[in-house]
C-alpha cells in the first residue's frame, strides 16, 4: 500500500533525504583479501590527521549500521562469501568504494587461481581508488567523488 | 487554553521538539568537544541532526529469530521514558511542566527505562554481539544505579522533599550544593557517563570488542531512535546535576552555562579515560562509587540528627 504524495512535496523529501546521505557516510571496512597495505591507509585516513569526522564519516564495527562499505583486495574465494553476505547484511541504500589497484583488477594477483579478481566481479562498485596503496588524500577523494555523484542525482 | 497547554507541553515545549533538538544541539557539542581535545576539527554543527535524517531514511532490517513486536516497539518505548522524564525536571529554567511529590524517584525511574529497553533489545536478538552487549548493559546499569540514586539523594534530603521543582528552588537559595557535597556530585557526574553509555564507561558498546553491543542488529529507524533517546536523557541528567548541585537552574541563560560547563567536564573525562573492561566499572562503582555515595549519606544524616 503506497500513499502518493504531490510531486513538489517528493521532491522536498528526496533533497532532505539527499542531503542527510551525502553529509552522513558511515563506512564499514572489509578486506577481503588484501595484503594489508590499503587497510594501514585507510586507517591513517580515519586518524586525526585527516580527521574526517568533519565530513560526517564514522568508521562503523557493523554492517547494519554503514552506509558505504570500503573494501580493499582481489577477492579470494574464501572472502568471497565472507564479502557478499556483509553486503547483503548492509541496509539500502548502500554504496560500495574498492580501495587499491587489487580491489579494481586483481591487481598483482590477477589470473591466481585463488582469486576472483576485482571486487566488481563479486559485488556491485559505485566507486574505484586506485593505487598500490593509495594515499589518504586519494581515499578521501573518492569517497568525496562518490558522494558528489549522490548529489547530481534527480 | 486548559487542554492545550497539556498538548504544548508534551509535544513542542519542553518535551517533543524542543527536547529533541537540544539533544541533537549537546551531542554535538559533545562530540565537538571531544574533537577539539584530541586537537580535531570536529564535526559540524548540523552533524547529528544529518544523522539521524540519514538513518530515519534507511531500510530497517528486522533479522530472522526476533520478537518482531519488541524489535519495533523497544527503541519507542526507550525513547518515550526519556521524553517523559524530562516533563518533571526544570528544562530551560522554566518550572517543571508537571510535578508532584516524590516525583524524583519517577524521573530515575524513567531515565532507567533507555538502558532496560537496550538491555532487552540487545537480548532480544539471537547476536552473539548483542547479547553479550545486552549483558553488559544490564551488569553496568546493577553496578551505577545504586551510587548515582544514593548521590541524587543527598540533595533531597538536605533539602528536605523528594519534589525536583522544590529541590531545585532549594538549592537556587542555598550556596551551591557542589561545595558542601563534593563526594555526591562526584558520583553524580561520573554516574551520568555510565548511565549514558559513554567512554571510560562504554564497554556495553565496545567497537573494538563487540562490534556495537546491544545496538548491533538495529538499522535505520530503531538506531536513529535509540541514539535520539540517548540524546534526549544527556539533556534531562545533565539538568537534574545541574539543578541540583550547581545552584538550582532559575532561567535559560542559567540553564545554558551550567549545563555546557558540566558538559565540558564530562567530555574532558571521556576524552581523558581509556575504557574500562565490565568487571573494572563494577569494581569501581561499587568499591568506590557506593562506599563514597554512602559516606556522604552518613555524614548528612548525622549532621541533620545533631541540628
Amino acid at each position: 500500500m503506497e500513499t502518493k504524495l504531490p510531486s513538489t512535496w517528493e521532491k522536498a523529501l528526496d533533497s532532505i533525504r539527499t542531503w542527510a546521505r551525502v553529509n552522513s557516510p558511515w563506512v564499514i571496512h572489509f578486506n577481503s583479501g588484501s595484503c594489508n597495505g590499503c587497510d594501514i591507509e585507510i586507517l591513517a585516513t580515519l586518524t586525526p590527521r585527516y580527521d574526517l569526522e568533519r565530513f560526517g564519516v564514522k568508521l562503523q564495527g557493523s554492517p547494519r549500521h554503514a552506509d558505504v562499505l570500503i573494501c580493499t583486495g582481489p577477492v579470494t574465494r574464501n572472502a568471497r562469501d565472507r564479502l557478499v553476505r556483509i553486503y547483503n547484511q548492509m541496509p539500502d541504500p548502500k554504496f560500495v568504494v574498492v580501495v587499491g589497484s587489487c580491489g579494481l583488477s586483481g591487481g598483482v594477483f590477477h589470473g591466481s587461481y585463488n582469486v576472483m579478481g576485482g571486487v566488481d566481479e563479486v559485488i556491485p562498485v559505485d566507486a574505484y581508488v586506485p593505487g598500490c596503496p593509495p594515499r589518504p588524500e586519494a581515499i578521501i577523494h573518492g569517497v568525496v567523488a562518490l558522494l558528489d555523484s549522490l548529489k547530481k542525482k534527480p | 487554553m486548559n487542554n492545550i497547554f497539556p498538548l504544548i507541553a508534551l509535544l513542542i515545549f519542553p518535551g517533543g521538539l524542543f527536547l529533541m533538538a537540544s539533544g541533537l544541539v549537546y551531542e554535538w557539542v559533545d562530540r565537538k568537544l571531544i574533537a577539539r581535545y584530541q586537537n580535531r576539527v570536529g564535526p559540524r554543527w548540523f552533524q547529528p541532526l544529518a544523522d539521524v535524517v540519514k538513518l530515519l531514511a534507511k531500510e530497517e532490517i528486522i533479522p530472522t529469530g526476533v520478537s518482531r513486536g519488541l524489535f519495533v516497539a523497544l527503541p519507542v518505548i526507550g525513547m518515550a521514558g526519556a521524553l517523559t522524564a524530562a516533563l518533571y525536571v526544570p528544562i530551560a529554567g522554566f518550572a517543571p511542566s508537571f510535578s508532584f511529590a516524590g516525583d524524583l524517584v519517577v524521573t530515575l525511574y524513567l531515565l532507567s527505562m533507555m538502558t532496560l529497553c537496550l538491555g532487552l533489545a540487545g537480548a532480544n536478538t539471537t547476536d552473539r554481539f548483542s547479547l553479550i552487549g545486552a549483558t553488559r548493559t544490564l551488569t553496568q546499569l546493577f553496578s551505577y544505579e545504586a551510587p548515582f540514586l544514593l548521590a541524587l539523594l543527598g540533595p533531597a534530603i538536605v533539602a528536605g522533599t523528594w519534589n525536583i521543582a522544590e529541590i531545585n528552588n532549594f538549592a537556587g537559595q542555598n550556596i551551591w550544593l557542589v561545595v558542601t557535597q563534593l563526594m555526591g556530585f562526584l558520583v553524580a557526574l561520573v554516574g551520568l557517563l555510565g548511565k549514558l553509555e559513554m567512554p571510560p564507561f562504554d564497554a556495553p558498546e565496545a567497537e573494538t570488542e563487540i562490534v556495537s553491543g546491544a545496538l548491533t542488529e538495529y538499522s535505520g529507524r530503531g538506531l536513529a531512535l535509540f541514539r535520539l533517546g540517548k540524546d534526549v536523557e544527556l539533556v534531562v541528567g545533565l539538568t537534574l546535576v545541574a539543578s541540583f548541585y550547581l545552584g538550582g537552574i532559575a532561567n535559560p541563560l542559567e540553564f545554558l552555562l551550567k549545563t555546557l560547563g558540566l558538559l565540558i567536564v564530562m567530555a574532558g573525562m571521556q576524552s581523558l579515560f581509556a575504557r574500562l573492561r565490565i568487571d573494572q566499572t563494577v569494581g569501581l562503582w561499587w568499591r568506590i562509587g557506593a562506599l563514597l555515595a554512602l559516606v556522604q549519606l552518613l555524614v548528612l544524616i548525622v549532621v541533620r540528627v545533631l541540628r
